[in-house]
């Protein structure tokens, strides 16, 4: 069984809001890189796959090269190859072709885990277009993945509860954060022996960019406005009122 | 007119002779707990430095008084009065006993004169009759009313037999010393036995009773010393063993950990990170757990015990005595046994080695079991793995925050650190620049420094010391950190600094002087306190009452207990807590246990309740974990702010100039 799980470096996610400033609509180039949030939910996901089934597990990701040593770690988890197409584009259609090129290089992939949605842009939808590129099943926000006489069962969450499916053959999966997939820290002799591992660095492929254009990017402006809420007798009555002027504001 | 040794029995040499049989199962039972200590690791103490009092790896003044005369012991008075009674007595009797072996030997004159009637009368009876008092006293408590500490999580057995056997030993001795005096006539000092020879008469029947139980007494206390080692009482010989042979530096020390085997390919054997089993701690350790007495001090004091957390330092160290016992060195199900879930509920607040009378060092057993979860088995509490994880990635430990690196300066006018024009390094730390409460303590440091017409400075940018990593078991990261942090200051040329945390007080000057870092590092506390002495301050002294909550990382782990409360004293009246100084209980967040979803009572809120019971105006400390900790924890009893750190204090007290 070979398992593959994509990866992507972004900038720091934590950066506090009065921090966070933009360069040629990106983030700036200041901010620390790490692997996205829920990608390392994947990958703490296939390293348990791996683990439990005896399977292989190889790391993808489509970026720059100094991205390597931030996937290092993602080697260091568990994963046992790193493959890196070296790429800048931001489109959806040229990393999912890229992705692609990189997997059908590796042979026999069974399963392909990616995080429901990068750090960075929050699109999501990468995933689902490379399923579509590959003619693999699809199937987003994966809370848990077992095998089950030879077909795989999966739990997948959405806002309002989960649902328990089943399939047979190839698939790609977008993996949400449940408390099972926690990262795990890589333990150290993990961490040295990942500094070793070779990492085959692919060219980029020129893919087909979406005929979409980008105009402008805005971040929200911070604005601090206290407003001081009736203090009840009861504390529930107060909290009522606290969300109710949530709601009003469309902030929940 | 003096004693006849073996009055009233024939052949009473022989006794001597079965001794010998006895001292060889003494010492085969003494060799026996040699073999299982040197089973652990040779850890060679490269400082081997001529310090004042220690020779080789003993330390002579720590051996004196905390080895062998107990000073430990005594902080719990009756305790300690009966325990004294009991070895004091002992060792008295064991000396009187050769003496009249000498005497009989070499004709030794000791049974004449002055020192028979004060030392072989007086004193034997004396030492006999507190031994008994020490005997009974462990009994009662043992056996009708044990503390908690004696039977959580669970009491020794073996205890009783042996106390009972010693005190019979002394009864015995009693009796024979009565029938002696009976027969013989009054001996001038040998109270006990001039009174129990009233009960005797001087008929045949009295002299065969006393024949029986002068053998009886003699095989009862070589039985007794022969089986010491077999039994709880082995402590008389390890305490003071491994009182010489801990450190004495309070606090505990966790080495370093050279990582650099992990580079070699070529290298066949991986060193083991931290402990799993047995076999992956030091000789050191195992005498402690050899040395343990299941006196339960430690799990009295221990904050997570008292809370209902998982975790008894007590516990820990009895299953590994008991592991130890069984000949389980290599059984690497240890760790699991003792779960996780425990060993993370540590605050290494190092109270239990603070309290512990036989010198064991519970905290660095315990970490040492973290370092293994942490670097070889990936095993760490979900909110301490993301605390980790941010230290990796950000280089500061507070994931989530939502202030940036300068927000606690925005509206300050703070100078940056330039080499050759600065004097002070002014440690911002990672609590400070993070958490909007703590922000304060450095806003008034700046303030306090500028007004004293100090030159100090701050880095641009700066990391973590590394100790939220180490305390949680992460040395790997701890050391990537550290070595970061020393390069900088290098570069810098940094040489003094003044810290605001006694965390990374703690790490400047244990841990990074082994890696390469040495600087002059000053506690916030304690150059406030200089800065007031040299008049370079002067505070507005109020009638407001002050209570100083000690920080575990300032005063037990580097005793300093004085300055912080020169400080508050030179502002208001300063009140104590009833646990202060080294006997302070932790607010509950070190060991990265700020990091944590705690279960049981929260070790903040019964700080805080005990600090807000001393009815104080104002709780001060000189640590902002403690600060975030206390605010937290006071916010169940009371809506007003209380808990200040003393820099706060100081700068809302100064006099303009």
């Amino acid at each position: 069984m070979h398992i593959v799980v994509l990866a992507k470096v972004v900038p720091d996610y934590e950066v506090p809001a009065g921090d966070f400033e933009l360069t040629n609509s990106r983030a700036h180039s200041r901010y620390k890189r790490m692997m996205g949030l829920y990608d390392e939910n994947a990958i703490e996901s296939g390293v348990q796959l791996k683990e439990k089934y005896s399977a292989s597990l190889t790391i993808v990701s489509y970026g720059i090269k100094a991205d390597i040593q931030v996937l290092r770690k993602a080697v260091a988890m568990g994963g046992e190859k790193l493959s890196l197409v070296l790429g800048g584009s931001d489109d959806p259609n040229v990393i999912a072709a890229n992705l692609k090129m990189a997997v059908e290089k590796l042979e026999d992939v069974d399963l392909i885990l990616a995080g429901q949605q990068s750090a960075d842009m929050d699109r999501g939808i990468v995933h689902g277009m490379l399923a579509e590129m590959l003619g693999f099943a699809f199937i987003p926000q994966v809370a848990k993945i077992e095998q089950e006489d030879g077909q795989w069962k999966v739990i997948q969450n959405t806002e309002s509860g989960s649902s328990e499916l089943k399939f047979g053959g190839k698939a790609v999966l977008s993996i949400t954060s449940v408390p099972e997939n926690v990262p795990r820290i890589p333990v150290v002799r993990s961490i040295f022996a990942a500094k070793k591992k070779p990492v085959v660095q692919l060219p980029e492929i020129e893919g087909d960019a979406m005929p979409v254009d980008e105009l402008s990017v805005d971040i929200p402006k911070m604005e601090s406005v206290c407003e001081f809420l009736p203090t009840e007798d009861d504390p529930a009555e107060t909290a009522k009122i606290l969300l109710g002027r949530l709601r009003e504001e469309r902030l929940i | 007119m003096g004693r006849t040794p073996y009055w009233n029995i024939d052949l009473g040499i022989l006794i001597d002779l079965f001794a010998l049989p006895m001292i060889v199962i003494f010492f085969y039972g003494m060799y026996g707990h040699w073999k299982r200590i040197r089973q652990g690791k040779v850890r060679v103490n490269l400082d081997l430095s001529k310090s004042a009092g220690k020779i080789g790896p003993v330390y002579l003044y720590s051996l004196l008084t905390k080895g062998i005369l107990g000073t430990k012991i005594y902080k719990k008075i009756y305790t300690g009065v009966a325990h004294g009674g009991l070895f004091w007595g002992m060792v008295v009797l064991l000396l009187g006993t050769i003496l009249v072996f000498l005497n009989v030997l070499f004709g030794l004159p000791v049974f004449s004169g002055g020192f028979n009637h004060w030392f072989m009368a007086f004193a034997l009876d004396f030492a006999g009759l507190a031994v008994f008092g020490g005997i009974l006293f462990f009994l009662v408590r043992r056996l009708l009313f044990p503390p908690e500490r004696l039977t959580e999580p669970k009491s020794r057995t073996g205890f009783s037999p042996i106390v009972l056997l010693l005190g019979v030993v002394i009864l015995t001795g009693f009796v024979v010393e009565g029938g002696r005096i009976a027969c013989n006539g009054i001996d001038n000092g040998s109270f006990m036995g001039n009174y129990l020879s009233m009960m005797f008469g001087k008929g045949d029947e009295w002299l065969t009773l006393h024949r029986y139980m002068w053998w009886i007494h003699g095989f009862l206390a070589l039985g007794f010393l022969a089986y010491i080692p077999y039994s709880p009482l082995v402590h008389l010989l390890l305490v003071p063993v491994n009182a010489a042979l801990a450190d004495p530096m309070p606090g505990t020390k966790m080495g370093l950990i050279d990582f650099s085997s992990f580079e070699d390919e070529e290298s066949e054997e991986m060193p083991v990170l931290g402990a799993a089993k047995l076999a992956d701690f030091s000789r050191k350790r195992l005498l402690d757990y050899s040395t343990c007495l299941w006196c339960g001090r430690c799990h009295e004091v221990c904050p997570a015990a008292q809370t209902g957390k998982p975790l008894s330092p007590k516990g820990v160290i009895i299953t590994l005595a008991e592991c130890l016992q069984d000949g389980r060195v290599e059984d690497d199900s240890l760790i699991d046994s003792l779960t996780s879930e425990a060993l993370f509920c540590c605050t290494t607040c190092a109270a239990c080695m603070e309290a512990c009378p036989a010198l064991i060092n519970q905290p660095k057993t315990i970490m040492k079991f973290r370092q293994n979860l942490v670097m070889e088995r990936s095993e760490i509490p979900e909110l301490m793995g993301k605390a980790n994880s941010s230290l990796e990635l950000r280089g500061h430990p507070f994931f989530g925050t939502g202030a940036g690196p300068n927000d606690w300066c925005k509206d300050l006018d703070v100078p940056l650190f330039e080499e050759g024009k600065t004097e002070y390094l002014l440690w911002i730390g990672c609590s400070v620049t993070y958490e909007e409460r703590a922000q304060q303590i450095a806003g008034s440091m700046v303030k306090i420094l500028s007004h004293a017409g100090t030159s100090f400075g701050i880095l641009e940018e700066f990391r973590c010391t590394g100790d939220p990593a180490k305390q949680m078991g992460n040395e790997f990261q701890f050391a990537e950190l550290a070595q970061q942090n020393i390069e900088d200051f290098s570069d810098l040329g940094i040489k003094k600094i003044i810290t605001m945390c006694p965390h990374c007080y703690n790490s400047f000057t244990r841990h990074y002087p082994k890696l390469g870092g040495n600087y002059q590092v000053i506690p916030h506390s304690v150059f406030l306190k200089s800065l007031l002495k040299a008049g370079r301050l002067s505070l507005n002294r109020e009638t407001n009452t002050i209570c100083y909550h000690d920080p575990c990382y300032l005063g037990r782990r580097n005793a300093i207990y004085d300055e912080p409360r020169d400080v508050v004293n030179s502002m208001g009246k300063l009140v104590e807590m009833p646990r202060n100084r080294n006997e302070s209980f932790c607010c509950g967040g070190g060991g990265g246990n700020y990091w944590a979803e705690e279960v049981g009572t929260r070790i903040n809120q019964v700080r805080a309740e005990e600090a807000l019971g001393t009815g104080a105006d104002f709780i001060a400390t000189s640590c902002p974990f403690c600060l975030l900790m206390l605010t937290d924890g006071a916010k169940k009893f009371t809506e007003d702010q209380k808990i200040f750190d003393i820099a706060e204090l100081v700068a809302l007290q100064l006099e303009e100039r």
